[in-house]
Formats: structure tokens, C-alpha cells, sequence
């Protein structure tokens, strides 16, 4: 058959459909009198008659074919099935081939494909995050670019959400108050380390199977979560808002108090069942009266209310929880008394002593300090004075600055210790060499000063030199 | 076109190993999943759904085809090896080639190419219909055609292809 034939057909079954069965073959004659073309319209009738429900239902697909699942790869990554969706997003259970690795790899949505910034924005974070290494934080491996698209490979967790326990009710205070230390002690790590998440919440927290805590997608949730919960949005479900701070709505440019917010969420509905926030008269388990005034002050509007720092939240948990009357078994099975004596003197406790002490005795070096001016006299000791004097002022005012960052801020210690890492650096070296210099000039003249000058002088130089780098290396040595 | 493509891939392959062997999927399914995944994507040029579906409903053929393929070229390889009676009946309750009732999608392709030579409008109806798992309306609504239209295009084709198919 040709075209032209199909084009004779084509009316004549048309028109042979509008008439009732009986009478097609006689209108058929009456229209045509070609008997090939007949024979040919009256076969396509008949196996019009006789179709059925022939292609009427769409096609199918056996996902369990086997023939079809080798073909199925993303770059290096040989996808084994999906992990589910945690809520949203595409989570594959894939095998990186070349390290015989099995990670969980994610999609990212489409989008950053046409946005540079956006993508610049996510390798930074990846990057802050591949370096978190801590028991509760699932492992970033990498960041890859496969025909255009985006995808995370990061640490494949065997365990179940946090949403999927709570969908069979609440953990009880004990349990919720345990689950609470755990996360929060996770969180410190990253917090410390400058890394904030962003978006905390049950479907990225994970229970192992062994029974511990892992949170998902540090600092990478917000731009592999955030698009598709609007999607879900859009389809009228509740998203991820219920879990975000209120100045997260406002902007993206949230501090690590945002997290304290959602834990303060996640405190509330781990120990009672429900949302906060939820409305209704559903069922709502009791809490503690520590416990719920530990979750208010995390929920506080301003995150000025909030808890200045991680580790204190940290620590009135565990304050809470070893006061609270140890009645139930969970009680016992938790694990927090073995890392209290750990958290108290920590390198960066240390490091943090070593900067208020140093600050301390700098100060108190401005006395010997005046003294050697009288002695020196003149105009020398006038400038060997203030030469001296400002070196302190810098020294031990920024020391204290960082003391207090890092108690009160963590946040955003190590942007404040990039920033003033140099003026440290020169104001001790003036600082040590100007009472070097005093001591020398006052000579035999001062006695026991001259001596208390060097000997301080040199000392300093020698710890800063030597114990301060050491300190320092503990207290960061995630490179943070 | 290769977004959908891929899309649609994505979405079948999050299905492998999940459902039990044997239970399959409607390819409507699929289509609207993947639908769904990229409907907020912006920028991406579809005018509307139907729009879209008819870049789907392509996708999803060459993929089943292409599985298909597949699928009769590891029985073919398979041949060589012994086969008793039973296991070239189970493996054709499996979903294998000939099941009665069963079309193959590769001779439908092939048929299909054939019906495109003829009819193109008819073809994509055929398309439209059954690998995107469109309704009348919506098969109209895409082709910018009336339903009564398409039912009269769709009632012939399926004729001629089921006479192709015997």
C-alpha cells in the first residue's frame, strides 16, 4: 500500500463507521467500485469489530526486568535502586565503580544547571562539609558534574528517619531527651566548625541500625531538599517551613541559632508526638517541665534569645537529663555520662584558656612596663612605653575577642580567626621585642626589672612560638 | 527532549527493586511522575502539559523499545544453553516474547514506523495514546485537534496495526 492508497481508504472507512454494521458492506459498494479497495476497507472493519480492548490500555513496564537494570549507570555509578525519597528528592542506592564504594547518591534538581551561582554556592558548602568527620554526621564523598547534572555522593547510612520512627507515635520524654543529646552533640561539631545545616528535620536524621543518631546533608539539605519542597508545596503538603526558623523566612543568611530552632522543633515532637505549632486537639504526651523549657528557649523568635552557643545547649541537656529522676530503662541504655568529663576539657577549652591567660598576663606586664620607662627617662622610655603599651592593647584585646567568640558565637570563630590571625601575630613579636628592648636599656640600673623584662619577653616569644601552634592545631584540627 | 528522555529513565529506575518481579507499571504513570519533576522546573519551555506529555510519550517509546531489545537479545543469547520444556514455559509467563494477549513492543515499533510512512497524525495518535497514556481529550488537546477527530483516527489505526500484528 501507498499513500494515495491510503488516502482512498481512509474516507471510505470513515464513512462506512457511520453506518450501522449490517449495512456497511452495501454502502461500501454503492461508494466504490474498485473490488481491491473494497476487500481491503472491509478487513479493516472487520478488525476494527474484533480490536477489543487492543492497545486501549497504555503500555507497560516490568521494573523488576532484569535485561533492562544493567543498563542503568550515572556516570561512575552503577544504581543498584532508590532509597527512597526521605520525603523529597531522589535518593539512589548506587556503587561508585571505581572504588567498589556504596554510597547514596543524589540528584540535584535541574535548576543549577542554568545557575552559576547557585552552583558555585553548593560546591562551596560540599566542600565545608566533606571535611566533617564526626560519628553523627553522614560523610560527604563527593561532589559530582555527569552530563551537566549534579549529583552528592555522600555515606549510605543503613538505618531508618526519624520521621518514619514517629510516624508510630512519640519516643517518650526519656528517649526524645536522649535522641535530643545525640543530635545537638553532632551539631556541635558542625557549628564549631563553621558549617551550619539549615534544614533540620526528622526525614535528615537518621537512627542506625546500630541504634545511634547520623544527620543527613549537612549544609547541602537547603539546595537539594529546598526546590522540591516547594514542589511539594504546590501540591498543598506541608513542607519544610514547620522546621525553619522565622528569620529563615525572611533570608537566606541564617546563623547556626536557625538550627537551634528546628532542634527545638524536633525536641517538642520527638517527646510529645506532635508539632509544636500544630493545630487541632490531637493527643499531645506530656513533657517535662526541664525538657519543654530547654525547647522554648530554642524557639525563641529572635535568635538573640536563643542559646548563645551550641555547646550551651549541649549542656543544659545533659544538665537536665542527669537531673531528671532516672526512672526508666532508656535512662540507663543512653550514652551521656561518658562524655561528660570529655566536653568539659576539650582542646578547645584549651585553646580558649590559653587566649584568656595570655590576655591576662599582658595586661599585667604594662606595670614592669611603666616602671622601666622611669628608669630608661627621656624620650626612649616614653616610646619604649607606648610602643609596649600598644602591642598589649592589641594582643589582649583581640585575645579576648576570640575567647569570647568561641564561647559565645562558635559560629563564626573561624571567619573571626582568619581575620585577626596577622595583628596576633604582629602585636605579640612587638610586643615581646619592646620589653626585650626596655629590659636592655634599664640594665644594671633596674636590678631584678631588667631581668623580669627579658626573661617575660623571651618567654612569650617562646610560647607563642612553640605551645600556642600546638594548641591550636588540637583545637582545629578538622581545619576548621 | 533529552531531559525528558533522561527523566523519564530516572523515574523507571527508581521503581527497580522495589515492586515485586512481575508487577508492572503503566507507562502513564511514568510519564506523569516525571511530569511532576519538572513542572517547576521554569525556563523549560513547555507550553502546558499536553505539551510536554507529547515529548514523553516519544521518550517513553524509545525507552520500552529499547528495553524490549533488550530483553529478546538475552534470550536469544540464552538459546544455547540447555532448556527443558518447563523452564521455556516459565520463562515466558515471566513476560517473555508471545505471551497471548501480550503486544510485543518491538514488532508494534516497527509496525508503528510503518503506520508513520502512511499517516503521520495517525502514528502519533497511536503514540500519544498508548506510550504516553493519554485520553482522547488529551490526545486532542496536544495535537490542537477535536476528539471526535482523534477517535476516528485513533479507531483506524488501531485497526490497520492489529491487522499488521496478526
Amino acid at each position: 500500500m501507498n499513500r494515495a492508497d491510503w488516502e482512498r481508504l481512509k474516507p471510505l472507512f470513515h464513512g462506512a463507521l457511520e453506518q450501522p454494521p449490517p449495512q456497511r458492506p452495501d454502502w461500501l459498494r454503492a461508494q466504490c467500485e474498485d473490488e481491491a479497495v473494497r476487500r481491503e476497507v472491509l478487513a479493516l472493519l472487520h478488525s476494527h469489530e474484533t480490536a477489543g480492548d487492543f492497545l486501549e490500555a497504555p503500555a507497560t513496564f516490568d521494573p523488576a526486568d532484569a535485561a533492562a537494570q544493567d543498563v542503568w549507570q550515572i556516570g561512575a555509578y552503577a544504581i543498584r535502586g532508590e532509597l527512597g525519597r526521605g520525603g523529597m528528592g531522589v535518593v539512589y542506592l548506587a556503587e561508585d565503580i571505581r572504588l567498589g564504594r556504596t554510597v547514596a547518591l543524589k540528584a540535584l534538581p535541574a535548576t543549577f544547571a542554568n545557575d552559576p551561582q547557585r552552583r558555585e554556592r553548593l560546591r562551596r558548602e560540599a566542600r565545608a562539609a566533606a571535611a566533617l568527620t564526626h560519628p553523627g554526621i553522614a560523610i560527604v564523598y563527593a561532589l559530582e558534574e555527569i552530563d551537566g547534572e549534579l549529583y552528592i555522593a555522600s555515606e549510605h547510612v543503613r538505618g531508618r528517619t526519624l520521621r518514619a520512627e514517629l510516624a508510630e507515635g512519640p519516643l517518650g520524654a526519656a528517649r526524645a531527651h536522649a535522641t535530643a543529646i545525640e543530635i545537638v552533640r553532632a551539631l556541635c561539631a558542625a557549628h564549631e566548625a563553621g558549617i551550619v545545616h539549615r534544614d533540620l528535620k526528622p526525614e535528615n536524621i537518621l537512627r542506625t541500625d546500630e541504634g545511634g543518631i547520623k544527620i543527613l546533608d549537612f549544609g547541602i539539605a537547603q539546595f537539594t531538599d529546598h526546590t522540591l519542597t516547594q514542589l511539594t508545596a504546590a501540591g498543598a503538603v506541608m513542607g519544610t517551613p514547620a522546621y525553619m526558623a522565622p528569620e529563615q523566612l525572611v533570608g537566606p543568611d541564617v546563623d547556626f541559632r536557625a538550627d537551634l530552632y528546628a532542634v527545638g522543633v524536633l525536641i517538642v515532637e520527638m517527646a510529645t508526638g506532635r508539632h509544636p505549632f500544630a493545630t487541632g486537639d490531637g493527643p499531645r504526651a506530656p513533657m517535662p517541665e526541664a525538657l519543654r523549657a530547654i525547647a522554648d528557649r530554642c524557639l525563641a523568635r529572635d535568635p538573640r534569645d536563643r542559646y548563645p552557643s551550641t555547646r550551651e545547649l549541649l549542656a543544659a541537656l545533659e544538665a537536665a537529663y542527669r537531673a531528671a529522676p532516672a526512672s526508666t530503662d532508656e535512662r540507663t541504655a543512653a550514652s551521656v555520662e561518658p562524655a561528660q568529663p570529655a566536653a568539659r576539657f576539650t582542646p578547645l577549652w584549651w585553646w580558649e584558656f590559653h587566649q584568656a591567660v595570655a590576655a591576662l598576663i599582658y595586661w599585667l606586664m604594662a606595670i614592669p612596663a611603666w616602671s622601666a620607662r622611669g628608669l630608661i627617662g627621656g624620650a626612649t622610655g616614653r616610646t619604649v612605653f607606648f610602643v609596649t603599651l600598644a602591642a598589649i592593647i592589641v594582643s589582649a584585646n583581640l585575645r579576648l575577642h576570640l575567647w569570647f567568640t568561641s564561647r559565645f558565637y562558635p559560629g563564626e570563630l573561624r571567619w573571626v580567626r582568619r581575620r585577626t590571625a596577622r595583628w596576633v601575630t604582629v602585636a605579640d613579636w612587638v610586643f615581646c621585642l619592646a620589653l626585650v628592648a626596655a629590659g636592655l636599656l634599664v640594665g644594671d640600673t633596674g636590678g631584678e626589672l631588667a631581668t623580669v623584662l627579658i626573661s617575660v619577653g623571651v618567654g612569650t616569644a617562646v610560647v607563642f612560638l612553640v605551645v600556642e601552634p600546638v594548641t591550636e592545631r588540637a583545637a582545629f584540627r578538622d581545619g576548621r | 527532549m533529552p531531559l525528558v528522555y533522561d527523566e523519564l529513565r530516572r523515574v523507571a529506575a527508581r521503581y527497580i527493586g522495589r515492586e515485586r518481579p512481575g508487577q508492572t507499571l503503566q507507562a502513564t504513570a511514568l510519564v506523569n511522575e516525571a511530569f511532576v519533576r519538572l513542572v517547576n522546573e521554569k525556563a523549560r519551555g513547555f507550553q502546558n502539559r499536553a505539551h510536554f506529555v507529547a515529548i514523553a510519550a516519544l521518550s517513553m517509546r524509545q525507552i520500552l523499545v529499547q528495553r524490549a531489545r533488550a530483553r529478546h537479545a538475552a534470550k536469544r543469547g540464552g538459546a544455547a544453553q540447555r532448556i527443558t520444556l518447563d523452564d521455556a514455559v516459565l520463562s515466558d509467563a515471566k513476560g517473555g516474547i508471545g505471551r497471548p494477549g501480550e503486544i510485543d513492543v518491538v514488532v508494534l515499533d516497527d509496525a508503528l514506523t510503518r503506520l508513520a510512512a502512511l499517516d503521520p497524525t495517525q502514528a502519533r495518535i497511536v503514540e500519544l495514546r498508548y506510550f504516553g497514556g493519554l485520553t482522547i481529550e488529551e490526545t486532542a488537546e496536544a495535537l490542537h485537534s477535536s476528539p471526535a477527530t482523534v477517535k476516528r483516527e485513533w479507531a483506524m489505526a488501531r485497526a490497520w496495526l492489529k491487522r499488521e500484528l496478526e
